[in-house]
């Protein structure tokens, strides 16, 4: 059985998908980074490989996320492509006529406009992680409750609070104000939502045409909340991919199967990588006042891979 | 014009330097504009020009910390600028420069330009900081080429010449600009073979943020690696981006916008690109209005070229710029080769 393997290592999860020649999803893995990506994507390696059929063959790797040059030389990727790309396939290719794909993550958020197939325009937020995975996941843990019921809560909302989403800071004090006034706890998180998605479509779906069919992937489309509250604000009908947790995976693998044609020759190091000692260090250069930090990845002494420099003096091309 | 000029206005009142001057010129905001004209105003008139390095780490920290809160970055990145070369030189160039036409003026913080500098709290050489608004008439204008040059020399003629050598450097400049060759290659006098791929992606903004590669995060050189043809705002001529903006419902009041919506107007017009970049800084108020200002005219008209905002400040790094940049390109070339199926 021939596999392609995608993989998305994000802030805050790494996600691992093999999908076979007809694009179906044979397994994957979702599973917190936990600000290790390294022992992420090699652990979530091991996990994968226990779930597949023990005659698969890999034909081809992608990586995608935040770390996805470094998830690349773990991995062998041969095609390392960026978030908004992956996203962006692997959403036309669940929903061929998709025309909007909301996208919301552990530390980022993004809009993606697709015509046709084909991603026209994009947003993604800028400096600010106010309405992100990792704030309603502060709160959670704020208020006590288990963020996987957070959806619940919400959905039993009659009366919900207002909450200033416009700043993590000020939304969390709003929410404690709440709190003191005796709120009811659905209603103060299903405030909430309403306030991520106000601050969302303000600040990053800002002057764009939000046109049906809208799809919501990303951990936080877990929230049955925060669906509700977009489809009340929007007026539309907001669909949630089956595997909408990890769309950013399946777009790796879909590009990677792309990339990989019909010739069998993948650079992916095998199932076994994930017992390979990877050792990552970093230092500072020395060689003009811009002092860059240099990050560089070895295994048993042999340099794989090295950047961060603005002169490109000491960067190595992957293998 | 300057034929006419009252020549005997009294030159008493300027500072005498001995021997060679050393004349400092932040590469910094309006170096980008100008500094083909002053470098050789300057050197015409026997002073040494002395040019403070590219921007780098320790430039932008010298000025951010000097620098108050309020201030854009590229403001930062030139008290950094001066603050590298105030022991270098005798005296630093830093213009006032309120209009460079009628009936618009350059950014607010340019007309403050010299005071916020002298207001640093450090030891600084002389300031050399003449008034040039060329809204209170030509006569105006001269008489402050006048006064500069009455740093150097008493000779009213040697001044008219060195002025008028140096508006014949800034001319060539401009026209190496809008034959096509890209503004730091022009400066520099180095040109490099520009890419010929099919795609082409036109980079608007200030070119004191664009041109600082430090400050861009080298993002032309970045598409350029991609083989993607970069256009940029100077490329289009004066006489272009007059006619479009004249068309605007309202009148633009800040100079060097004007140089972004015309050329983004007329990309649009032509279908000249296949996307478009603008490059703004965080908390200039010029840019966010601007911004707006394409977005709702390009929307307006219905074009579907995909135009993407870069905001940078001083905490910008580079993994959010590669990013987008590289999501941005995947985009208008899978856009375009699904054109062409």
């Amino acid at each position: 059985m021939i596999g392609y393997l995608g993989v998305d290592v994000g802030s805050v999860s790494t996600n691992l998908v093999v999908i076979d020649e007809e694009t179906n999803v044979v397994s994957y893995i979702y599973r917190r980074t936990m600000g290790d990506p390294i022992h992420a994507v090699q652990n979530g390696l091991r996990e994968l490989k226990e779930l597949l059929p023990a005659e698969i063959v890999i034909n081809g790797a992608g990586t995608t996320g935040s770390a996805r040059y470094l998830s690349g030389v773990v991995v062998g990727a041969d095609i390392v492509k960026n978030e908004i790309t992956a996203h962006a396939v692997a959403a036309s290719h669940v929903a061929p006529d998709v025309q909007t794909v909301l996208e919301i993550g552990g530390q980022d958020s993004k809009i993606i406009i697709l015509r046709e197939g084909v991603a026209v325009d994009f947003a993604m937020n800028t400096v600010c992680a106010a309405g992100t995975g990792s704030f309603l996941d502060h709160q959670a843990e704020r208020i006590g409750i288990p963020i996987e019921e957070f959806g619940n809560y919400a959905l039993k909302s009659q009366n919900p609070a207002q909450i200033a989403g416009r700043c993590t800071v000020f939304a969390e004090s709003d929410m404690i104000h709440k709190q003191q006034m005796g709120y009811h706890v659905e209603d103060i998180i299903y405030g909430l939502c309403q306030s991520l998605v106000r601050n969302y479509l303000n600040n990053v779906a800002k002057g764009k045409e939000l046109m049906s069919p809208i799809i919501f992937q990303g951990g936080v489309a877990a929230n049955l909340g925060i669906k509700k509250a977009f489809e009340e604000t929007l007026g539309m009908e907001i669909m949630i991919p089956k595997h909408y947790s990890v769309m950013g995976a399946i777009g790796a693998a879909l590009l990677a199967k792309e990339k990989a044609g019909n010739k069998i020759e993948s650079s992916f190091k095998g199932f076994s990588t994930s017992d390979i000692d990877f050792k990552t260090s970093s230092f500072h250069c020395k060689g003009c006042s811009n002092n860059c930090e240099i990050v560089k990845i070895e295994v048993d002494g042999e340099v794989l891979a090295r950047w961060g420099g603005r002169c490109g003096k000491w960067e190595i091309e992957q293998t | 014009m300057f034929i006419c000029v009252n020549w005997s206005y009294n030159l008493g009142v300027f500072t005498k330097v001995g021997g060679q001057m050393k004349i400092g010129v932040p590469r910094a905001l309006l170096y980008y504009k100008y500094f083909p004209l002053w470098d050789a105003f300057f050197s015409e008139l026997g002073a040494e020009v002395v040019l403070s390095p590219q921007t780098n780490k320790r430039i932008l920290n010298l000025g951010t910390e000097a620098a108050e809160n309020e201030v854009c970055l590229p403001v930062k990145v030139f008290y950094g600028h001066v603050l590298s070369l105030k022991d270098k030189v005798n005296a630093l160039f830093v213009p006032r420069i309120v209009s460079v036409e009628g009936g618009a003026y350059t950014c607010p913080k340019f007309l403050g330009l010299p005071d916020m500098i002298r207001a640093l709290d450090v030891d600084l050489p002389q300031i050399i900081s003449p008034t040039f608004d060329l809204k209170l008439g030509l006569w105006e204008f001269y008489r402050s080429v006048y006064e500069l040059g009455g740093f150097f020399t008493k000779n009213v003629f040697k001044i008219i010449m060195a002025f008028q050598k140096g508006l014949n450097k800034l001319n060539s400049f401009e026209n190496l600009l809008h034959d096509g060759h890209l503004l730091n290659e022009a400066l520099t006098g180095r040109f490099s073979p520009a890419p010929r791929g099919p795609l082409r992606i036109g980079v608007v903004g200030h070119p004191y943020n664009i041109f600082d590669s430090y400050v861009s995060m080298n993002l032309i050189e970045r598409l350029q690696k991609k083989d993607i043809r970069v256009l940029t705002a100077e490329m289009v001529s004066p006489e272009i981006i007059n006619e479009i903006v004249s068309n605007l419902q309202k009148k633009l009041f800040w100079t060097y916008e004007k140089d972004v919506v015309g050329a983004v107007f007329h990309w649009l017009d032509t279908r000249a690109v296949d996307g478009i970049i603008y490059v703004l800084s965080f908390a200039c108020g010029p840019d966010s209005l601007i911004q707006i200002l394409i977005e709702h005219e390009a929307k307006e008209k219905g074009f579907s070229v995909p135009i993407m905002p870069i905001v940078i400040d001083e905490h910008s790094g580079e993994a959010g710029l590669v990013t987008r940049l590289e999501a941005f390109t995947d985009m208008i070339s899978r856009k375009a080769v699904k054109e062409k199926s």
